[in-house]
Formats: C-alpha cells, sequence, structure tokens
C-alpha cells in the first residue's frame, strides 16, 4: 500500500489536475488547470520538475501526441495516471476526509 | 509563423536532455504567443510585448528548474543552491567547458594562441629563474664575494689580480671569514692518462680555502692542508663526483690513490660531493702553490679570487676596508700599485653581469607577446561575447548580478587559458630543450644553465601565468558584454543590430594594443639586427679567410727549457711549410677573439712614472717570426721580427698601433726601449702594427706589446708560455686542413695531443654567438607578435565588417562604389594602425636604456629604424586588412538586406 505522506502537496495538486484533464493533460494545459481550480499561478519551470519526478516515482505515465501548428509543429506530451497513482489518490483523499469527519462544525464559521 | 526565442532556445539546449526538447520547445512557444498576445492586447507596443514576454516565460521556464537542478549553472546570486564559492567556481567551470566543446574552432585556436604565449614566457622564465634568481648551489651563497682589481683610468672594473696584491689583501682585510685565489690553467684541462684511454679533464688551480670560501667539504677524504700549498709538496688533487664515478667506477677507497695529469703524478685526497659548482666546470681541483717569485709579483695580473663575508658584514663595508688597503698599497708601490683598487662583486654579479642585461630584454620580449597572446584571445572572446548577447541577457532578466555574470564568463577565460597554460608546458619543455642546445659555449659557466628545467617552482609560476592571463584576456569581454547597456535582445528583433559601440571601441583598444607591443618587438628587433649587421662589418685587423687555428699545450715535464720549446716549433714549422696546400704558419700565447690574453706592467726609459698618469699597461703576447704575416695584419711602422730576433741578439718588440696612440701620442715610438712585469730586461721597439681585435669586435683594442717567441720572457709564466695556439694559412678553405695539421704534430711529437683544429671563422662566430642568439630570439617573438597583431585585426575587421554587412549593403544599394566601402573599411583599419604605431613607438622609446647595452654602434632611438619598422607593420596590416576589406565589396546588397 502506497504511503500517501510520499506525496507532496504541489504533487497532490498536478496528480488531481491530469486526473481532470483526462486525455489532454500537457503541461501548458494541467498549469491552466490548476489555475481555473485552486486560482493558484504555477510557473511552468515547476510543472515540469514535478511531472518528471512524478515520473520517476511511478506515478505518471507520458505519451508524445500529434504535432500542432500553434506550437511550431512539436508535439505535446500527454501525461496520464499509473494505477499506483490513482490508489495513492484515492489513499490520500480517504485519510484526508477521516481527518476532516467532526471538524465541519469547528471551520462553518470560517466558510 | 512565431518562432521560438533563440534565447530561450537556447536555455532549453543546455538544460533539458535532447530527447525531452520537442514537447517543451512546443508547451514554450504555445505559452510564448498567448503571453504575447495578451501583452499587445493590453495595448503594450509589439518590441515590448515581445521582450518582456520572452523574459517572463525564461522566468517561469527557468525558475523552478534552477532551484531544483543541480547540474544547471546557477545564474543568480539569489538562487538557491550549493552555496560554497568553490561549488559555483566548479559548475561554472564545467559549464565553461562544455561550451568549449560546442565551439571547438575557437577554443583550439584561442588554447594554441594562449599556449604557444605561456609556453614561450615559461621557458624564459624557467631560463631566466636559474641563472639570475636561484640561489647560488652553495650555504649563504650571498655572501660569497668575488674580488677583482679595478683601474678607472682604463675604464676597467674587474681585472684578474696580481698575486701580491692579492695576498696583502687577504692579510689585511677582516671582513671575511676566508678568502681564496684561483687559476684555471693556461690550457684550461690536464690530459689524465693511466688506467684507461687518456683524457683531459677541466681542471683549477686553488688556494687551499678555496672551498671554505664555498662552503662545502669533501664528499670522501679531506680538504687541501696549508702546507700543501707550497711548491714540491703540491702534487694532490681532489676529483669532482662526475669524475670519481665516471672515471673510478665510484671506487670508495679512492682516497691515496695516485693519477697522473700531464704526466705528472699527483695523490687524489678526495672527491668533491655533487653540488659542487664553479663557472669553468673543473673536474680536478689542484693547489694553486705559487713559488716565491710569482708569490711577490705585483706587476702581472693573472688570478682569480673569492671570499666570503662575515656573516655581520656588508659588501660595502668589505668594499670600503679593501679600499683602504688599496689606497695605502698605492702609496706603498707608486710604481705598480697607483691607479689600481680592489674591487668586489657577489659572486654572481661576477658570473651573469654580462647575460644580465639580455636575459632581461628576452623576458620582457617574451612577456610582450604573452600580452599580444591575451589581447588576441580576448579579441576573439570579445567577438564570441556579442554572439551570448541573449544568453546573458536571459540570465541578468533572470536576475543574476552584473557580478555573477562577469565570474561566470571569467570562470570560462580561467578554462581556456589553464588548458593553454597546461600545452604551454609542453612547448616550453621542448622549447628549453632546443634552447639548451643553441647555447653559445660563452653561456656554458652560467649557473643552472644546464639543470634549468620545469621543477615545480616553473610549474607554479606558469600556472600562475595561465590564471593571470585568464584574468587580463577575460576581463574585458566579461566586462563588455555584462555592461548592462549592451544587454539588449532577448526578442528576434534584436537580432541583426550593430553591436554595441563599446564593446566595438574595446576590440579596436586591444589590437592598438597589440600593434604597439608588437611593434616595440619589431623595433628592438631591428636594433639587434643592425647592431649584428655592423658588429659583424667590424674589421677584426685580420685576414680571417683561410686560416685554421688549433690550441697546443706543451707538457712541462718534457719542454721545461725554453730551448725545447723553440726546437719543437722549428720542427713543427719546417715539417708544415713542407707540406703542399700550407702557404704560411706561425704561433702565438693569444689569439686574436679567443679569450686568452695577459696584461701586464708597462715601464717605458726615461720616463718616470707619475701617479697622475699611474701605471701603464699592456697586452704581452708571445708570437713566432711569420705571426703578422700569415694573419695578414698590416706593418705601419718600422718592421716585422725576422729570424735575426733570437735570444743572442737585442731584445725586441712591435706594439700595436693603440699602444703607440696612448703611450707615444705624436712621437714615433720605434726605437724607444720598454720593460714589461717585474725585473723585465729593456726591449727595443722596432715595429708598430695595425690593431687587431682580442676582447670582441665590439670592445676597444687595448694596448698590447708582442715579443718574439725565440727571444727568452718569463713574465708571462711557463705554463703561459707552452700554452700556444698555432696559425696556419692554407691555400683552400677544406676540411683537409684539420687532418694535415694532426699529422704533423704528430710527427713531430707523437705523444703530444691538440685541441681542436677550428678555422678563424669559427672563432669570431663563436665570439659573437650570445649576440646573434639575442638576435634570433628577439627576432623569433618579434615574428610571432606580428603574425598574432595581423591574426587579431585580420578578426576584428573581419567580424566588423559580418556586423555591418546590412549597413554596407544598405550603402551599396543607395549608390556608394566598391571603392568608397573599401575606403571605409580601410580608414577604421587605418586609424588603429596609427594609434598602434604611435603608441609602439612612444613605449619603445620609453625602454631604450634597457636595450641600449646590448646595442653595438646604433642608437636605441635612431628614427630610421623606428620608421623603416612603422611602414614595414602598417604594410602588413594593410595584408590583413585586405581580405575583410574586399569581402566587404562584394557585398550583395540584396542578399545582405534579406538575409540580415
Amino acid at each position: 500500500m502506497t504511503d500517501p505522506a510520499n506525496l507532496g502537496e504541489f504533487e497532490h495538486v498536478v496528480l488531481l489536475a491530469v486526473l481532470r484533464l483526462g486525455d489532454e493533460g500537457y503541461a501548458v494545459a494541467i498549469r491552466d488547470e490548476i489555475e481555473a481550480c485552486t486560482g493558484r499561478r504555477a510557473s511552468l519551470g515547476s510543472i515540469y520538475v514535478t511531472l518528471d519526478r512524478l515520473e520517476t516515482k511511478g506515478y505518471l505515465k507520458s505519451r508524445f501526441g500529434d504535432p500542432t501548428a500553434i506550437r511550431g509543429g512539436r508535439a505535446k506530451r500527454y501525461y496520464a495516471l499509473r494505477p499506483r497513482a490513482v490508489t495513492a489518490l484515492r489513499e490520500s483523499r480517504r485519510a484526508l476526509l477521516q481527518l476532516w469527519r467532526g471538524v465541519h462544525n469547528v471551520l462553518a464559521g470560517t466558510q | 509563423m512565431t518562432r521560438l526565442p533563440r534565447g530561450i532556445g537556447r536555455l532549453l539546449a543546455w538544460t533539458v536532455p535532447l530527447d525531452q526538447q520537442e514537447p517543451i520547445a512546443g508547451d514554450l512557444l504555445q505559452e510564448y504567443v498567448r503571453l504575447r498576445h495578451r501583452r499587445f492586447a493590453a495595448g503594450a507596443r509589439a518590441w515590448a510585448a515581445t521582450w518582456w514576454s520572452a523574459v517572463q516565460l525564461a522566468a517561469s521556464f527557468m525558475w523552478e528548474r534552477l532551484r531544483r537542478d543541480r547540474t544547471l549553472p546557477p545564474i543568480a546570486d539569489e538562487a538557491p543552491r550549493r552555496s560554497s564559492l568553490w561549488a559555483a567556481l566548479a559548475q561554472d567551470a564545467s559549464f565553461g567547458l562544455r561550451i568549449l566543446r560546442r565551439q571547438p574552432g575557437f577554443a583550439s585556436t584561442a588554447v594554441a594562441v594562449l599556449a604557444l604565449g605561456i609556453g614561450a614566457t615559461s621557458a624564459m622564465f624557467s631560463l631566466v629563474d636559474a641563472v639570475l634568481w636561484r640561489p647560488l648551489p652553495y650555504v649563504h651563497g650571498d655572501r660569497i664575494v668575488s674580488l677583482g682589481e679595478q683601474r678607472p683610468r682604463e675604464g676597467r672594473w674587474f681585472g684578474p689580480i696580481a698575486p701580491a696584491d692579492f695576498f696583502d689583501w687577504r692579510r689585511d682585510s677582516r671582513s671575511f671569514s676566508a678568502m681564496a685565489a684561483y687559476l684555471v690553467p693556461p690550457s684550461g684541462a690536464y690530459s689524465l692518462t693511466g688506467a684507461g684511454e687518456p683524457e683531459r679533464v677541466a681542471a683549477l688551480q686553488v688556494s687551499p680555502e678555496f672551498l671554505t670560501v664555498l662552503g662545502i667539504t669533501p664528499f670522501l677524504g679531506r680538504d687541501f692542508r696549508f702546507d700543501e700549498d707550497t711548491v714540491g709538496r703540491h702534487r694532490v688533487a681532489l676529483v669532482s663526483d662526475g669524475l670519481w664515478r665516471r672515471r673510478f667506477a665510484a671506487d670508495p677507497a679512492i682516497v691515496g690513490r695516485t693519477v697522473t695529469f700531464d704526466r705528472r703524478t699527483f695523490e687524489i685526497v678526495g672527491v668533491l660531493p655533487a653540488r659542487f659548482w664553479w663557472p669553468t666546470r673543473p673536474e680536478v681541483l689542484v693547489p694553486l702553490a705559487l713559488d716565491d717569485h710569482d708569490r711577490a709579483l705585483r706587476g702581472a695580473h693573472f688570478l682569480g679570487a673569492a671570499a666570503r663575508l662575515v656573516s655581520d658584514t656588508s659588501i660595502d663595508r668589505a668594499r670600503e676596508e679593501l679600499r683602504v688597503i688599496s689606497a695605502r698599497l698605492s702609496q706603498e708601490y707608486p710604481l705598480q700599485n697607483a691607479d689600481h683598487a680592489a674591487n668586489l662583486l657577489t659572486l654572481r654579479d661576477t658570473l651573469v653581469g654580462d647575460v644580465r642585461p639580455a636575459l632581461n630584454v628576452l623576458l620582457g620580449a617574451v612577456v610582450c607577446v604573452l600580452l599580444i597572446a591575451c589581447a588576441n584571445v580576448a579579441v576573439l572572446l570579445l567577438a564570441r561575447a556579442t554572439g551570448r548577447q541573449k544568453e546573458v541577457s536571459l540570465r541578468c532578466a533572470l536576475g543574476a548580478s552584473r557580478s555573477r555574470i562577469v565570474q561566470q564568463l571569467m570562470t570560462e577565460s580561467l578554462v581556456i587559458a589553464i588548458t593553454g597554460g597546461a600545452f604551454g608546458l609542453v612547448i616550453a619543455w621542448s622549447a628549453l630543450g632546443v634552447v639548451r642546445g643553441v647555447l653559445p659555449a660563452q653561456f656554458s659557466g652560467l649557473p643552472g644553465i644546464t639543470t634549468a628545467g620545469l621543477d615545480p617552482r616553473v610549474l607554479a609560476v606558469t600556472l600562475g601565468f595561465s590564471i593571470a592571463t585568464g584574468i587580463v584576456f577575460g576581463i574585458a569581454p566579461a566586462l563588455a558584454s555584462s555592461d548592462s547597456r549592451v544587454i539588449v535582445g532577448l526578442g528576434e528583433e534584436a537580432r541583426g543590430s550593430t553591436s554595441s559601440v563599446r564593446a566595438q571601441r574595446w576590440r579596436s583598444t586591444l589590437v592598438i594594443v597589440e600593434l604597439a607591443l608588437s611593434l616595440m618587438l619589431l623595433a628592438g628587433s631591428a636594433l639587434l639586427l643592425v647592431s649584428f649587421n655592423r658588429l659583424i662589418n667590424v674589421p677584426p685587423g685580420f685576414q680571417p679567410a683561410q686560416l685554421v687555428v688549433s690550441r697546443i699545450a706543451l707538457p712541462g715535464v718534457r719542454y721545461g727549457e725554453h730551448a725545447q720549446t723553440v726546437a719543437f716549433f722549428d720542427a713543427l714549422f719546417d715539417r708544415l711549410r713542407t707540406t703542399p696546400g700550407v702557404r704560411r704558419v706561425a704561433s702565438t700565447t693569444s689569439l686574436p677573439l679567443d679569450g686568452l690574453d695577459s696584461r701586464l706592467d708597462l715601464v717605458i726609459e726615461h720616463r718616470t712614472p707619475s701617479p697622475e698618469r699611474g701605471a701603464l699597461t699592456a697586452h704581452a703576447r708571445l708570437v713566432s717570426t711569420d705571426y703578422f704575416a700569415t694573419l695578414g695584419i698590416p706593418l705601419v711602422r718600422g718592421r716585422f721580427f725576422t729570424e735575426h730576433d733570437t735570444e743572442s741578439s737585442v731584445n725586441v718588440a712591435i706594439i700595436n698601433a693603440a699602444a703607440a696612440r696612448r703611450y707615444w701620442p705624436g712621437e714615433d715610438p720605434v726605437g724607444r726601449r720598454i720593460s714589461l712585469g717585474a725585473d723585465d730586461d729593456w726591449r727595443q721597439i722596432v715595429g708598430v702594427v695595425g690593431d687587431t681585435h682580442h676582447e670582441g669586435l665590439d670592445a676597444d683594442v687595448e694596448p698590447a706589446t708582442y715579443l718574439p717567441q725565440r727571444q727568452v720572457f718569463s713574465n708571462l709564466g711557463s705554463t703561459f708560455e707552452r700554452t700556444v695556439t698555432l696559425v696556419v694559412r692554407s691555400a683552400n678553405d677544406g676540411a683537409a686542413n684539420a687532418s694535415i695539421v694532426r699529422s704533423a704534430v704528430s710527427s713531430v711529437d707523437p705523444q703530444l695531443a691538440i685541441g681542436s683544429v677550428r678555422t678563424m671563422q669559427e672563432v669570431i662566430d663563436e665570439s659573437i654567438a650570445p649576440r646573434r642568439l639575442n638576435f634570433v630570439l628577439v627576432s623569433a617573438f618579434a615574428f610571432v607578435a606580428v603574425v598574432l597583431t595581423c591574426a587579431g585585426l585580420y578578426g576584428v575587421m573581419s567580424y566588423t565588417v559580418a556586423q555591418r554587412t546590412k549597413e554596407i549593403g544598405v550603402r551599396m544599394a543607395l549608390g556608394a562604389s566598391g571603392r568608397q566601402v573599401l575606403g571605409m573599411i580601410f580608414r577604421q583599419a587605418g586609424w588603429m594602425t596609427v594609434a598602434g604605431i604611435a603608441a609602439g613607438i612612444a613605449g619603445a622609446l620609453a625602454l631604450t636604456r634597457s636595450i641600449s647595452s646590448l646595442l653595438f654602434a646604433v642608437n636605441a632611438d635612431d628614427p630610421v629604424i623606428y620608421g623603416t619598422v612603422s611602414v614595414l607593420l602598417a604594410a602588413v596590416t594593410l595584408v590583413a586588412v585586405a581580405v575583410p576589406a574586399s569581402r566587404a565589396t562584394r557585398i550583395d546588397p540584396l542578399t545582405a538586406l534579406r538575409d540580415y
């Protein structure tokens, strides 16, 4: 079983963005998705670094897409989750929900 | 179609593995287009939108990568990284190496130029260090001094000493812990016989304190005892380590063995340590052992002397003490000592005095070459820096400070310099081998010259040179290209713009410096060339063509009597005269330009020596009857010697024109009587002959007397008298002469060994060899300098033409003729040349003093020479400029405007 603590916070965010994008998960789109969902502007550099790391850890796999004109005829590199990433996300979500249980009321005032 | 800004593309190429670049490049382009569009829509101008988008994109791309990826060079001071300076340097260095590998042409050119400069400098440094700076191989070598005799009135400052003076100095002085006299035997060497092949070994006669003065003790056995310095007990010898190993197989029981030198038996009392060194490289030391007659001589000057200062005395105080002693001796012996006094020099100054200015000039010349090499590489770097402007701009945009950029660029320069230094060592190593091979004989007595090599000290200095050159050639390009005013052009629009005025100015300055240094070297080389040319055209005073000479040392055992010597030469001359091809034959105790001469006090009849005029001196040379005719020395007055000038006839002498001028100005010396040295009989002057150069073609001719060999003259000393140079004038120049001489000598005395047979021209060449070497080396440096300078100028002008292609294209499109374009290029090169030459002349004139001691019959500020080399340099630079200039005229306006 994957240890959820193995997943950094930003890695968590990137994995979720890849998950949300489905087949369209390449760097620029991932960055935009994160911004759209969280309002947080990540630099492309940090996206690449994180994607590299996640791929090394075995959470992500990538494939090359077709070249497009707007990219000067260059291919995109699409990312997709590996099963262990899904497991890790699921586990992480479970752990967080568990932790959230019973504290809704405490934070209700702030929401 | 929009393209990725070049700077970003390059950044990507450096930081991302090749197989991963494509999608990232795509992402970046997509992002760039969006950013720019967004800015443009917000009302930004096109260039600003482009520029800022590129910067933002680069920042967004690089920021996180740099934080994480340690293989990348740090680009900003603020960027977190492994903090130490060394880590940063290591990163810069590996980055620099990567960049150099990408530009092999640039890298190999720069490294080659620097290797040449550093190699030459290291080799020269190694020589200069060994000869001038390194301590002599003795304990407290700086306390060892040489003593000599000065005769200010004759302009002589350091000559050999009369024995009686030496013993008085030694008795009365308190500044020295030991004082020793020495004498090189006239033939310079003994023939060692018995136990193997006969062999000539260099010998030195020394007084017993000699080793004490040098501060060494025998490695085996003992030093000389004081009682061994007397005739009768003096048949003892110390042998050098080399001779001991070579000849005696390092026999540990050698002490007490006897050997035969010049047919006399000596007992070996000790072996010198391996570090024993003396300029004449003696392999045998024997006691000086002067007899009572010689010890009392004040009029014959032939001893050398060395002494060790006591530890609390300065050389000036010792000199002062000797001055007082000399003054007292002058009063006691006004006849002999009137105008001379003791002089004192450190041993090193005595040894290297003549060579020091030459070595300093050569070192200066080689440093000029190194500076030119630096300037050349700096020019290359500046041109390259323009190509890297976007990279630098990007780094600045990402927050790198100027100092950080300079550090990065300087590290790259150092990588180039140290690589150049490594190759330079190889060049230095081979150059030293070559130089050691061609050193003239006069240099062989210099301390350390044979051992000069690449020791740790030279290695350290070479590393220092390399780092210094890296800084020198790197600093200008680094400053120029990191200048914020230069930093433009991340975006595409900046492409093709002319390089900044400042970078151009840097380049021009460097070329001017190169031109100036080249001119200085050319001027120095031309001055030495003219000196050398005038020197070899000095008439020597005799006819050197078809003369062969050979030195003969007659052993005292069989030739102790004057009559025996006379008989030997009579037989030899008879034999040679009947040999076909031999036209004349003669002998002399002192051959012109051959280094062996002796000076005696001169007494003139009816002329009372006055203290104002001081003692008179003249060289004394014993010559055979036919000497003047054989050498072709002209008769000025009177007559030559004849067969009738014998022991039974009246004593006669012939003087040279210099003696006549100095001692009988306006009078006829023929018929006057003179005597030479102590207790000499009166000799009548029968003739005056032309002057011959003995001390060197560049030295003034000194008064000299010639005495007939057949008449007895003992003041030269018997060994000196028996060391004679045979002179043969033959009908041809062929190599057969050597065998003719050898066979004649061996037919008269089969046991006699003679020295090498040389032509007189070889003797003359050898006497000017040091000047020839100076001239050849400085010319070689000047040649390299001019080639490098032209390469630099060519590079700058080519670069300028390439940079201005668009501008030139526009000019031509608007109607400028090829001639006008040519004029434009030549004007630019022309002012650099003029400025460089002017600066070079100023620099050369400021340095004339350092070279003037190497010159002969030419002024160090000779305007004709400066004019000539200036024109020469200007002409050469024209050639260097012609190629880029003609390229400029062939620019096709259409192509230029379309492509640039």
